[in-house]
C-alpha cells in the first residue's frame, strides 16, 4: 500500500494542514484503490498466485542457500589466510627467537640491527616484491631501548589495537581483523601477533596480511551466487507461469465454453489436443455437452409437441363447440317451452358451454404464450381509469356475493407504458379472484407509482393462503383444496395467464397470504417499457398483516437478542417493559 | 494477501542479507589462540669475561690505569660507553665518538710502568707506549696510525668532597687522550685470537688471516662473527695474495644454531657449487673449535649441510709430512740431525753436497726441492738449486754473491715451477729451479734486507728490512711473483737478525731486548713472547717448525748463534750429526751450523 508520510510542517497554518490532510487522504485513497485492485487481481488470477508463491518460496530458499554458500566461501578464504599466516607467524616467531637468542641485553647495538634484518627477512627481503604483507617487531617491555621495526618501514602502531597488544603482551598468540592504511589503499588486514621469548624478556612479532585479495574473491563469489540465485528465482517464476498457463488456459476455455453452453449455445465444444488429462477433461466436457444438448433438444421437442397439441386441440374443439353452442343457444332460447327438468338441463348446458368457451380461450392464450407468439402492444396509458373500469365491471358480481370493492387510487393520472388490454385482464383476474375468495369482506385495490414503476395491489380478507401457496397459486389448474370441485370461479388458468402478462411487460406478479388474514396480490410494472424493475412502489405484505411468528401484542415492544445457532432472534419483549419508550414498528 | 507479502519482504531481506552480510568483516574482536611459554629460548654461554668496571680499582691509581687501558675491550659498538664510564662526565666531550665500523681501538704496548705523579687535587699519569696497531671493529689489527709515544692524563677522585667513601667512589680520568686506548695486555686478556682463512688468488690454498674476537661475545655469535669476517674480506696486507668472497655476498641476519648444528643464510650473487664448496672449506677451517654441522642456505634455500670436521679432513689446509726431519750443515755438507724423532736422509748426491753454507729442502708430493748456498773457490757464495726425485745430482748454480742468506722455498702445489726467496747482498731475490735469480722489488720499504722467511701456505713472507720486521703477501701468478705491500710488525725487539714462521700467525724473531733473545711474535706484533732470553750472542740463523692444525706438533725452534746451533735452549752437539764419514783422526771438533727442518 502506497503511503505518504504526513507532512510535519512547523507552520501552524490550518489551510496548509488541510492541504496536507487532503493530499494524505488522496494518497491513502489511491493506495486503498490500488490495494483493492491488487486484491481483486490476486483473487481472480490463479496464475498470479502460483507465480507469486513460487517466487516468494524460491526466493526464501535460494536466498538462504546463497547466504550459506557465500558465507562458506568467505569462511574458507579467511580460514586459508589465517592458516597461512599462522604458519608464517609460527616460523617467523621461531626464527626471531633464534636470531634474538644470541643477545642477552636489549642494549646491545647489534640487536637492533638483528631485529631490523629479521623483519626484512621475514617480510621477504625486497620490500618492492612483497605481497603487501608487513612484518613488525615491537618491544613493549623495553620502550626507548628497542624501537619498533617493520618491513616495509611504516608506522604499524595504529593497526595494532590496544586489546591485541595486551593479549600478545600477556604471552598469547592472538589475531584480529582490522581495517586501516599501511601501504597504499585502506585495506582490511589480518593482524596476527605472537610473543617471542628472549633472554632479556619478551618482544612481540606481528604480521599484517592484507585481505584485499580474499575480499575481492569473496565479493566475486557473492556476486556470482547472487546472480545465479536471481536467475534461478526468475527461471522458477517463469516456469511456474508457463506451467500454470498450460493448466489455466484449458480451464479458462472450459469455463468460457460452459458459460456459452449455459447461455444456450448448445453446440459449443472444447478443442481436444493430445491425450493428456486436460484432453480427457475436454473430451468429457464435450460428451457432457452433447448429452445435455440431446436431452434438452428432446425435452424441447416434447414440450413443443405438447403445446402444439394443446393449441391444436383447442382449435379443433372450437369448431364443434361453435356448432354445439349454436344448438345450445337455440335450446336455451326455447327452454321455457320444455318441461322444467329439460329447461334446467338447457341452462346447465349453457352455463357449462360458457365455461368451456372460457377454458378454450384461456388455453389458446396460454398456448400463445407458450409458443412465444404473445406480443406486447405497449402504449402510455393512464392506469386510473383502467382500475375504475375493472372495479365497475366486477361491481355486479361483488354485489352478488356481498363484497364491497374499495379503491385507493390517486386522483392524478398514473401514466405508464403498458398494454392496457393485458393489464385490464390481469386486474380483472386478480379482482375477480379476490371477490370470489373475499368471503363477504371488502376488497381493497390500491394503485401506487414512483419514477420507475407502477404497482397495483388487490387485497382481500378471505381465508388467505397457507405458507408456500404464494408460489403455487400461479401454477396452471392449481387448487387450494383439490377436493373442492371446480364449480365456481375461473378456469384455473387465470393467474398463470396474468403471470405471463406481467412477465411480458417485464414486471412482477406476486402473492402474499396468510391463513385467516386474506391475501394480497401485487402487480408491479416498469413505468417505461423495457426498463428493469428494482423496487415496487407498494408493499407486498399489507401493513395490517400479522407478523409470521405471531407478532407483538398490539402496542407491545420487540426485543432483539441472541437466538439459536448464533443468529439474531426478534421476539416480543417481556410484558411490562413497554410502559415507556418509543414503540417499535416491525416492517418486513 | 498480507502473509505472502510479508514472506516476500522477508525473502528479499534474506537475499539482501546474503549478499551483504557474509563478506569479510572490517573489524573483529581479538581472538586469542594459544599461550606461548615465556621461558627463555636457550641460554647464552660465554660473554662473561668483561673488563673491570671503573670502581673495581677503588682509589688505586696503578690498577685504575690498567683497567682504563682495558676498558675499551669488548664489543666495539659500546666501546665508547665503557670508556666514558672511566672519564669524568665533565670531560666526556674530550673523547670524540665515532660510529659503527669507524670505531677503532688504539692498541699500545707499555714500554714501562705508568708514571703516576700525585698532585694537589689530581694525579698526573704519563704512560710511555709503543704503538702496536689499530684494532678495527671487524677484528683486524691494522698498523698503527697514531704516532704518540706517550699519553698523559689526570686522575681525580669521583667522590663528592666531604661525602661518601673515597674508596668506593673510585677515580675519574680527566683530560683523557682522544682515542680508545687498549693495552696489549688487555688485548691478550679480553680477546681471542682467531684465524679466518681466505683462498689464495689461484684458489689452491687457504691463507690464514688473524682476527681478534672479544671474549665478551657469546659463543653463539662466534659463527656469525666469523662469517661476517669472511664476507668482509681479508686484511689489507693480504689482499695481494688472496681473493675475497664475491661482491654482494651477504649474511642474511645472524647465523643461528647451537653446539652441533648451525645455520648460515647467505645472499650470493652467483650460484656456483664450487664456490660454495670452497666457502664451506673456508668456514670449516675458520671455525676450528666446531665439529658439528653447518647448514648453508643461499637465499633461504638449503644448499648443503657441511660437516665441519669432515670438511677439514677432506680439504687439509696444508700438505705436510707428519714428522719433520732435522738437518744441519756440518763440515761443509748437509747432514741429518738426531735431535728429536726419526732422522731423515739427505736427498743429495754425494758430489753435490760440498762446500755448503746453508741449505733448505722442501717436498712437493714425491719430488724434492733443494736450495743450497755453497762457497766457491773464491770464497764467494752462490746458490745451488735442484729439484726432482731424491737423491738430487747436478745442481744448477746461480750467480755469485758476496753473501747469500739462507734460501727459503715458497711452498707451492706446482712441482714443476718451484720458487724460492733468498737474501743476497742485502737484497731479496727470487730463484727458480734453474737457480735463475731475479731481484724482488719491495713495496713501501727501504733498506737492506737481512732475512726472509716463508709461511706454510707459501703466500706470506716475513722480512727483516732495515732493522724492521715486516710481513707481506706473495702472489705467485704463473711466471711472475708479486710481493704485496709490506706490513710493519711492531715489536719491542731491536737489532733484529733472523726470522721464521712459528705458526700460522706467529713468527719467531731473533733480536735483542737488552740481550740477544729469541721471541715469539704474532704476525701483527700485538703479542710477543720470549722464547730464549739469554742467547748470549746475536742469533744469525733461525728456523722453526710451524705449529699448524694439519700435523699438530709442538713448535720447534733451532737457531745458530756465534757459530753454535741450538735446538730450543739445548746446544746441538756434534755427535748428534749423523752420516758423518769417520775422520781418520776421529776428530769431530767442528760445530753443526745452519740447522733446518724438512717438513
Amino acid at each position: 500500500m502506497v503511503t505518504s508520510p504526513v507532512q510535519d510542517s512547523p507552520s501552524p497554518a490550518p489551510r496548509r494542514r488541510g492541504a496536507a490532510w487532503e493530499l494524505w487522504r488522496g494518497l491513502a485513497a489511491r493506495g486503498a484503490r490500488l490495494l483493492a485492485g491488487l486484491h481483486q487481481t490476486w483473487r481472480r488470477s490463479l496464475q498470479l498466485r502460483v507465480v507469486t508463491i513460487t517466487l516468494v518460496a524460491s526466493s526464501l530458499l535460494v536466498g538462504g542457500f546463497a547466504y550459506v554458500i557465500a558465507n562458506k566461501i568467505t569462511d574458507i578464504l579467511l580460514e586459508n589466510a589465517v592458516t597461512d599466516t599462522r604458519l608464517r607467524l609460527t616460523s617467523g616467531a621461531d626464527y626471531t627467537a633464534k636470531q634474538v637468542s644470541l643477545f642477552s641485553q636489549p642494549q646491545e647495538a647489534q640487536l637492533q640491527d638483528t631485529i631490523e634484518g629479521t623483519v626484512n627477512y621475514l617480510a621477504g627481503g625486497d620490500p618492492q616484491q612483497t605481497s603487501g604483507v608487513v612484518v613488525a617487531i615491537t618491544a613493549d617491555d623495553h620502550p626507548g631501548i628497542l624501537q619498533t621495526r617493520s618491513s616495509p618501514a611504516i608506522d604499524v602502531r595504529p593497526l595494532i589495537s590496544r586489546e591485541l597488544r595486551a593479549a600478545v603482551a600477556d604471552g598469547n598468540v592472538a589475531k584480529q581483523i582490522r581495517t586501516g592504511r599501511l601501504t597504499g589503499e585502506r585495506t582490511k588486514y589480518l593482524v596476527y601477533g605472537s610473543p617471542v621469548p628472549t633472554e632479556f624478556g619478551q618482544i612481540e612479532i606481528y604480521y599484517f596480511v592484507p585481505l584485499a585479495r580474499q575480499d575481492a574473491a569473496a565479493a566475486d563469489a557473492r556476486t556470482t551466487v547472487a546472480a545465479t540465485g536471481v536467475a534461478l528465482v526468475l527461471l522458477l517464476g517463469l516456469l511456474a507461469a508457463l506451467v500454470t498457463r498450460l493448466v489455466v488456459t484449458p480451464v479458462r476455455v472450459a469455463a468460457r465454453t460452459a458459460q456459452r453452453l449455459s447461455a444456450g449455445l448448445l453446440d459449443q465444444r472444447m478443442a481436444v489436443n493430445g491425450e493428456d488429462d486436460l484432453a480427457l477433461l475436454a473430451a468429457s466436457f464435450n460428451q457432457m455437452a452433447t448429452n445435455l444438448q440431446r436431452q434438452i433438444l428432446r425435452l424441447e421437442e416434447m414440450s413443443r409437441l405438447q403445446r402444439r397439441f394443446t393449441s391444436d386441440v383447442s382449435h379443433e374443439l372450437r369448431t364443434p363447440l361453435t356448432t354445439v353452442r349454436m344448438a345450445a343457444d337455440l335450446i336455451f332460447a326455447e327452454r321455457d317451452e320444455f318441461d322444467p327438468a329439460v329447461a334446467r338441463s338447457a341452462e346447465l348446458l349453457q352455463a357449462e358451454l360458457d365455461r368451456f368457451e372460457e377454458l378454450l380461450t384461456d388455453l389458446l392464450e396460454i398456448s400463445r404464450f407458450d409458443a412465444g407468439f404473445a406480443m406486447l402492444d405497449a402504449e402510455p396509458t393512464d392506469l386510473v381509469p383502467v382500475v375504475h373500469r375493472v372495479a365497475d365491471r366486477l361491481a355486479g358480481l361483488a354485489e352478488r356475493v356481498g363484497v364491497a370493492i374499495e379503491l385507493d387510487v390517486p386522483t392524478a393520472p398514473v401514466i405508464a407504458e403498458v398494454d392496457p388490454r393485458r393489464v385490464e385482464r390481469v386486474l380483472r383476474n386478480l379482482v375477480g379472484n379476490a371477490v370470489e375468495h373475499g368471503e363477504g369482506k371488502p376488497v381493497l385495490i390500491t394503485l401506487g407509482a414512483d419514477e420507475t414503476a407502477v404497482a397495483i395491489t388487490v387485497r382481500d380478507r378471505g381465508v388467505g393462503l397457507k405458507p408456500g401457496e404464494e408460489k403455487l397459486v400461479f401454477n396452471r389448474f392449481w387448487r387450494a383444496d383439490p377436493s373442492r370441485a371446480r364449480q365456481t370461479g375461473g378456469t384455473g388458468l387465470g393467474l398463470s395467464i396474468s403471470l405471463e402478462d406481467a412477465r411480458l411487460h417485464g414486471g412482477w406478479l406476486e402473492a402474499w397470504g396468510a391463513p385467516g388474514q386474506g391475501a394480497q396480490f401485487r402487480l408491479t410494472l416498469p413505468a417505461r417499457a423495457g426498463d428493469r424493475l428494482t423496487t415496487s412502489p407498494l408493499r407486498l405484505v399489507p401493513a395490517d398483516a400479522a407478523l409470521p411468528f405471531g407478532g407483538p401484542r398490539d402496542g407491545g415492544l420487540l426485543a432483539i437478542g441472541p437466538g439459536a445457532g448464533g443468529a439474531l432472534a426478534v421476539t416480543p419483549a417481556p410484558a411490562g417493559d413497554g410502559t415507556a419508550g418509543e414503540r417499535a414498528e416491525a416492517r418486513s | 494477501m498480507r502473509r505472502p507479502l510479508l514472506t516476500g519482504v522477508a525473502g528479499v531481506a534474506l537475499l539482501a542479507l546474503g549478499l551483504t552480510g557474509c563478506g569479510i568483516p572490517a573489524s573483529t574482536d581479538v581472538e586469542v589462540e594459544r599461550r606461548v611459554s615465556t621461558a627463555g629460548a636457550g641460554s647464552v654461554s660465554g660473554g662473561s669475561l668483561q673488563p673491570p668496571a671503573r670502581t673495581a680499582a677503588g682509589s688505586n691509581a696503578q690498577t685504575f690505569v690498567n683497567n682504563f687501558l682495558a676498558a675499551a675491550a669488548g664489543e666495539p659498538d659500546r666501546a665508547y660507553d665503557r670508556v666514558k664510564e672511566f672519564i669524568d662526565p665533565r670531560h666526556h666531550d674530550r673523547l670524540q665518538e665515532k660510529q659503527g665500523s669507524e670505531v677503532a681501538l688504539t692498541v699500545v704496548r707499555l714500554t714501562d710502568d705508568p708514571v703516576i705523579t700525585p698532585d694537589v687535587d689530581s694525579t698526573k699519569v704519563t704512560i710511555n707506549v709503543q704503538q702496536v696497531g689499530l684494532l678495527r671493529a671487524n677484528g683486524t689489527l691494522l698498523p698503527p696510525v697514531a704516532t704518540e709515544r706517550s699519553y698523559e692524563f689526570k686522575l681525580v677522585s669521583a667522590a663528592v668532597p666531604g661525602q661518601g667513601d673515597v674508596e668506593q667512589a673510585g677515580l675519574y680520568v680527566q683530560d683523557p687522550p682522544n682515542a680508545l686506548l687498549l693495552s696489549d695486555v688487555a688485548l691478550a686478556q679480553y680477546y681471542k685470537e682467531s684465524s679466518v682463512y681466505f683462498w689464495s688468488s689461484d684458489r689452491a690454498r687457504l691463507v690464514p688471516d688473524l682476527r681478534y674476537l672479544p671474549e665478551a661475545v657469546p659463543e653463539e655469535r662466534q659463527v656469525t662473527e666469523v662469517v661476517r669476517w669472511l664476507i668482509g674480506g681479508p686484511s689489507d696486507w693480504l689482499r695481494t695474495a688472496v681473493v675475497p668472497l664475491p661482491d654482494r655476498t651477504e649474511l642474511i641476519n645472524n647465523a643461528t644454531g647451537s653446539a652441533d648444528r648451525w645455520e648460515v643464510n647467505l645472499a650470493l650473487p652467483a650460484n656456483d657449487e664450487e664456490r660454495l664448496d670452497q666457502f664451506a672449506t673456508q668456514l670449516a677451517w675458520s671455525l676450528p673449535n666446531l665439529d658439528g654441522q653447518v647448514e648453508l642456505k643461499v637465499q633461504n634455500q638449503s644448499r648443503r649441510v657441511v660437516d665441519l670436521a669432515g670438511q677439514r679432513r677432506a680439504n687439509p689446509v696444508y700438505e705436510l709430512a707428519q714428522n719433520p726431519h732435522r738437518f744441519c750443515v756440518y763440515d761443509g755438507a748437509v747432514h741429518p740431525l738426531a735431535v728429536v724423532g726419526e732422522p731423515g736422509t739427505v736427498p743429495l748426491a754425494e758430489g753435490d753436497n760440498r762446500n755448503v753454507v746453508s741449505a733448505n729442502f722442501d717436498r712437493i708430493n714425491d719430488r724434492t726441492l733443494a736450495a743450497l748456498v755453497v762457497t766457491g773457490p773464491d770464497k764467494r757464495q752462490r746458490l745451488a738449486v735442484g729439484s726432482g726425485a731424491a737423491p738430487l745430482a747436478g745442481l744448477r748454480k746461480g750467480p755469485v754473491h758476496t753473501a747469500v742468506g739462507r734460501p727459503v722455498w715458497l711452498r707451492t702445489l706446482d712441482p714443476l715451477q718451484p720458487r724460492g726467496l733468498v737474501v743476497a747482498d742485502g737484497s731479496l731475490y727470487l730463484f727458480d729451479r734453474d737457480a735463475r735469480m731475479s731481484r724482488v722489488q719491495l713495496n713501501g720499504v727501504t733498506g737492506a734486507v737481512t732475512a726472509v722467511a716463508a709461511s706454510l701456505d707459501g703466500q706470506r713472507i716475513a722480512l727483516i728490512v732495515g732493522g724492521g720486521l715486516y710481513v707481506a703477501a706473495v702472489d705467485m701468478d704463473g711466471d711472475s711473483v708479486t710481493v704485496g705491500p709490506a706490513r710493519r710488525v711492531f715489536t719491542s725487539l731491536t737489532a733484529l737478525s733472523a726470522v721464521d714462521w712459528a705458526g700460522e700467525d706467529r713468527l719467531v724473531v731473533g733480536g735483542s731486548t737488552d740481550r740477544p733473545a729469541v721471541y715469539d711474535v704474532s704476525v701483527d706484533g700485538a703479542r710477543q713472547t720470549a722464547l730464549q732470553e739469554n742467547v748470549g750472542a746475536r742469533v744469525t740463523h733461525l728456523v722453526a717448525y710451524p705449529v699448524n692444525p694439519v700435523a699438530p706438533q709442538p713448535s720447534a725452534v733451532m737457531y745458530e748463534a756465534n757459530g753454535v746451533s741450538y735446538s730450543g735452549s739445548t746446544r746441538i752437539q756434534s755427535d748428534q750429526v749423523l752420516d758423518v764419514n769417520p775422520d781418520p783422526t776421529g776428530d769431530r771438533s767442528g760445530n753443526p751450523t745452519a740447522p733446518f727442518f724438512l717438513y
